[in-house]
Formats: structure tokens, C-alpha cells, sequence
């Protein structure tokens, strides 16, 4: 699932000179992820892994890193 | 500066084209072109030796910075010009008294700048140094790049290191809505095509609200920059956050200039406000590509019922959002703006404003969310950069356009408008009662 959000990321929505370096915990936002890359992120996340993400639980807290995203979107497909 | 180019023939891309209609419309009104402004406003005046030298490398990175706009057919192309190019201007005033005219004047002229397409230079940087003020003001023709490439321009500059700058020298990136496009099939394109008619004919079911309409009388770009300090500007963030969550920051700009809008003039004629923005393709952070337009468009749209409501406004034009991304309604526009590109440059700018109700202007106002520049450098040639400011000119009606961006923590807003049909104390009334919607007083 991470590889998947990793390449999907890097590919689509923000640029990074080495993402290989880019580790799971590293700040999302601070490297680029904007308002509208969130958005593109989410429906990337429903329709790959079906899970319906709740609009109130878009916050730093689960999209702030990959290790958080994988947190987030596992704790919905119980 | 002269430069002599190496052979030129560049294509344009269909969003190149987006933007060229947009230079006839103008054009047509008697104004100057679809030119645009990047200014960095600086603390003292920079090197201009190094400057000078650093633009002339970027002019043999890049040459199609220095070629001529031509038509052959209903296609233009980017072409080397038989004459050199001159692309750096100096503009000094030495009396302190004359300085704030001289820079309003001075800005003014480079932006409301008249020259035949063909001989309009693509790019133009403008060095202005007074007693107290200096500022740099980066001048581009719009087919040439968009808001982002021209801040990846000024990024090029301010880079010290080669090695840094060799990064940026990707000129035959491929315009990257034609690799959007390349992703469909034919049968795919024709859906979204139908897709994005049947959208539009949905958003002109209201009549767009306009605060002005165009007139004959000689029309003249202006332009009003304001800044909110940093703890107005997280206020603002947390008003966003609240309202639009982290989605939609653009949303919240956008919902606070329309109800600045409705409270200045709930009278102005028409159903609802509709708001075109674009939003870029390049990954966030990339540093290529820098020339083309590489940008798809999305529609914000309010009727006045929902005005007055904050919360319910917001959740309106969020909800809209999500709605038009999940239909992929984003990307529905490539195929539409591909075909428009083959149009007649006057039938192009017809669909592109005219709604197909009654024919009337189809955006309230023109907006746009350049985000945060933490891209540009603070150093330019050993000047600080203590402030941005963004212009771009603006078809009657709506006559309006409003430009927005963060530096250094600040939340800048750029007012674009023509005048006679607004003037600046129209304008400072205007900011008033947004500056109170951002703050959420």
C-alpha cells in the first residue's frame, strides 16, 4: 500500500529530487502537498483501496506523512 | 542587452491557445494583449551585472523567450525574429518626492505596453530603482508561460549555483496537457468532451452577476496590492481550515471575494456569481516545465440565495469541488480546450465567455491562487526581496480579476481592474469588506 501511495505521489503530485531518499515519516506538506494535490490524493486513496475517507478526519494528523496515510486508510477498511 | 537566437519553431499547446484567445478578446477591446506582471519588490538595488549576465544565459537556455508570436493558417508558432531581442530595461528616478508617481507611472506604461503580436517581445524584465524604492518587475506575453513558469523564471535567476541551474534546461519538456490528453482514448475524449458542454450548459442555467459593463471610453489596466501581516494571514488559514478544510483553500478566497462583492453591491444584476480559476499540472515543486501553459480549468459558482450564509456558502462551493473532481469534470476540459484550439482566435473567445443562455459574460470575476512562493529566492543579486506583486490584464466584463499569493508568511492580494469601469476607491472599499470575510469578522 505505501509503494502504491509513494508512486502515485511522486508520480502525480509533487516533485522531490530523490524519492528514494524521501522516508515514510518526512512531511508531506512541507514538501509540496497543496490543497488541491490533497484532494487528487484522496480520490486516488478511495478508488485504489476502496475505503470512504471522512471529510472530518482530513488533517495533518493522517496526510501528513506516508506512515500516516497507511494508519488513516487502514483504520477504515476494517 | 542584444541577443541574437538560434533558430526558433515552437507549437503552441492547446492551453497556449486558452491563453491567446484571451490576448484577442483583450486585444479587441483596444486593450494591450494578455500581458501579465511578476514584480519583486527589493530593499536595495541589486547587481545589475550579474543580473544582466545571468538573464543573457537564460536567453540561450531558452531562446523562444526571444522569439515572435506568428500566425500561419489558424496555428501559431513561436519563431525566431529577424532582429535581435532586447529583453532587460532600466528605469531610474532620483528625486524623492516624484518616486511613489514615478513608480505607479512607470508600472503602469510597462504593463499597459501596446505592440502588434508579432513584435511584442514573449518576456521583459524591468529593473526600477528610485532614492527608497526598488523593485523588479518581470513582464511576460501569456501564450509564452503561465504565473508558475514565470515564477520558476525568477527562481532561475536567483540560483547561484550552474550545476542548479542545469536543472531547469529541460526546453523539450512536452507540453503537459498533450500528455494528459495522450492518456485517453478518441472514445474517451469524445465523452469528456460531451461531459464538459453539458457542464457548461448546466453552470450558464444561472445568469453570472456583473458589477460592471463594458464601455466604449478608452479602458486602462490598474492594478492595488495589499498585504496582511503574518498573524492576519493565520487567522486567515484558520478560517480556511475550518470553512474549506485542507482542500480548499482557494474556495475560501474565492467565497470571501464574493460575498465582499455582494455586500458592496447586492444590486449588481444577475443570478449567481461564477468564478473560472485554473489549477497547474507540474507536480508541485518541479522545476520544469518552464515555458507553455500547462494549467486546466475549474469553475466556482454561488447564486446569491447562499451569499449571506457563510457556512452554507463554503459548504456549497466545497461540496461543488468534490463533486466536480469525482466526475473528473477537471479533466473533461482537455478535449474541449484541444478542439477550441483549432477555432477562429473570435469564435474560441466566444465559448470561452459568452454563455450559452443569452450570451452575456459568463465570469464574474477572473481569479487566481498562485499559492505560496517559497520558490523564489530571497536574495535577488544582493537585494532582499521584502514583497510580490502579480498583474495581469482583464476582459470587459467582468473587468476584474484578483490575484493572490503567500510570501514570507503574508497573504498578498492583487486587485486587477479596468478602469474607468472601477476606480481605486471602489477598490479599498472592496479589500475593506474582504480583508473583514478572510478574518471572519
Amino acid at each position: 500500500m505505501k509503494q502504491q501511495l509513494r508512486n502515485f505521489v511522486f508520480q502525480e503530485l509533487i516533485f522531490v529530487a530523490d524519492p528514494n531518499s524521501f522516508s515514510d515519516d518526512e512531511d508531506l506538506i512541507n514538501a509540496g502537498l497543496d490543497s488541491m494535490g490533497i484532494m487528487r490524493l484522496i480520490m486516488f486513496i478511495e478508488s485504489q483501496f476502496g475505503v470512504t475517507l471522512p471529510d472530518v478526519e482530513i488533517d495533518p494528523d493522517n496526510i501528513g506523512s506516508f506512515n500516516a496515510l497507511e494508519r488513516w486508510i487502514v483504520s477504515h477498511q476494517a | 542587452m542584444k541577443h541574437t537566437s538560434p533558430l526558433i519553431e515552437q507549437a503552441l499547446n492547446p492551453a497556449d491557445y486558452f491563453t491567446l484567445a484571451i490576448d484577442e478578446a483583450l486585444r479587441l477591446e483596444n486593450m494591450p494583449g494578455n500581458l501579465c506582471g511578476f514584480g519583486l519588490e527589493l530593499d536595495k538595488q541589486p547587481d545589475v551585472s550579474e543580473l544582466c549576465t545571468r538573464i543573457l544565459e537564460f536567453m540561450q537556455q531558452f531562446p523562444e523567450v526571444t522569439a515572435s508570436l506568428q500566425q500561419q493558417g489558424r496555428r501559431f508558432f513561436w519563431r525566431q525574429r529577424p532582429e535581435p531581442q532586447q529583453l532587460f530595461y532600466q528605469h531610474h528616478c532620483s528625486s524623492i518626492e516624484s518616486e511613489t508617481f514615478f513608480f505607479q507611472t512607470t508600472i503602469s506604461q510597462i504593463i499597459n505596453h501596446h505592440a502588434p503580436r508579432e513584435s511584442l517581445a514573449p518576456i521583459e524584465f524591468h529593473l526600477l530603482t528610485g532614492p527608497n524604492r526598488h523593485a523588479l518587475l518581470l513582464r511576460w506575453h501569456h501564450p509564452l508561460c503561465d504565473a508558475r513558469g514565470a515564477e520558476l523564471i525568477l527562481k532561475y535567476l536567483c540560483t547561484e549555483s550552474l550545476e542548479q541551474r542545469a536543472l531547469f534546461d529541460q526546453p523539450n519538456t512536452p507540453s503537459l496537457v498533450q500528455a494528459q490528453l495522450a492518456k485517453y482514448s478518441w472514445w474517451r475524449k469524445l465523452r469528456f468532451f460531451w461531459q464538459a458542454y453539458r457542464y457548461i450548459r448546466r453552470l450558464d442555467h444561472y445568469r453570472s452577476i456583473q458589477h460592471r459593463q463594458s464601455l466604449d471610453a478608452p479602458k486602462r489596466l490598474h492594478a492595488l496590492t495589499f498585504r496582511l501581516t503574518e498573524t492576519q494571514t493565520q487567522q486567515v488559514a484558520e478560517h480556511s481550515r475550518r470553512l474549506t478544510g485542507l482542500t480548499g483553500t482557494s474556495l475560501y478566497y474565492i467565497g470571501c471575494l464574493m460575498r465582499a462583492l455582494h455586500k458592496l453591491e447586492p444590486d449588481a444584476p444577475g443570478e449567481a456569481y461564477l468564478a473560472p480559476y485554473a489549477f497547474n499540472l507540474r507536480k508541485q515543486k518541479a522545476l520544469t516545465p518552464l515555458l507553455g501553459n500547462h494549467l486546466g480549468t475549474l469553475f466556482a459558482q454561488a447564486p446569491k440565495a447562499l451569499l449571506d450564509n457563510r457556512e452554507q456558502l463554503f459548504a456549497h462551493l466545497k461540496e461543488q469541488y468534490a463533486q466536480t473532481l469525482k466526475q473528473q469534470l477537471d479533466q473533461a476540459f482537455f478535449p474541449t480546450m484541444w478542439a477550441a484550439s483549432f477555432l477562429p482566435l473570435v469564435k474560441h473567445i466566444k465559448e470561452l465567455r459568452a454563455s450559452y443562455k443569452d450570451g452575456s459574460e459568463r465570469s464574474s470575476f477572473w481569479f487566481s491562487d498562485i499559492g505560496q512562493l517559497d520558490s523564489v529566492e530571497r536574495n535577488f543579486f544582493g537585494a532582499d526581496i521584502t514583497g510580490v506583486f502579480h498583474t495581469c490584464q482583464v476582459t470587459s466584463p467582468p473587468g476584474l480579476g484578483l490575484l493572490m499569493c503567500k510570501y514570507r508568511g503574508q497573504l498578498t492580494l492583487n486587485y486587477n481592474f479596468v478602469e474607468p469601469l472601477f476606480n481605486e476607491t471602489w477598490i479599498k472599499q472592496l479589500h475593506e469588506r474582504m480583508s473583514h470575510e478572510l478574518l471572519g469578522q
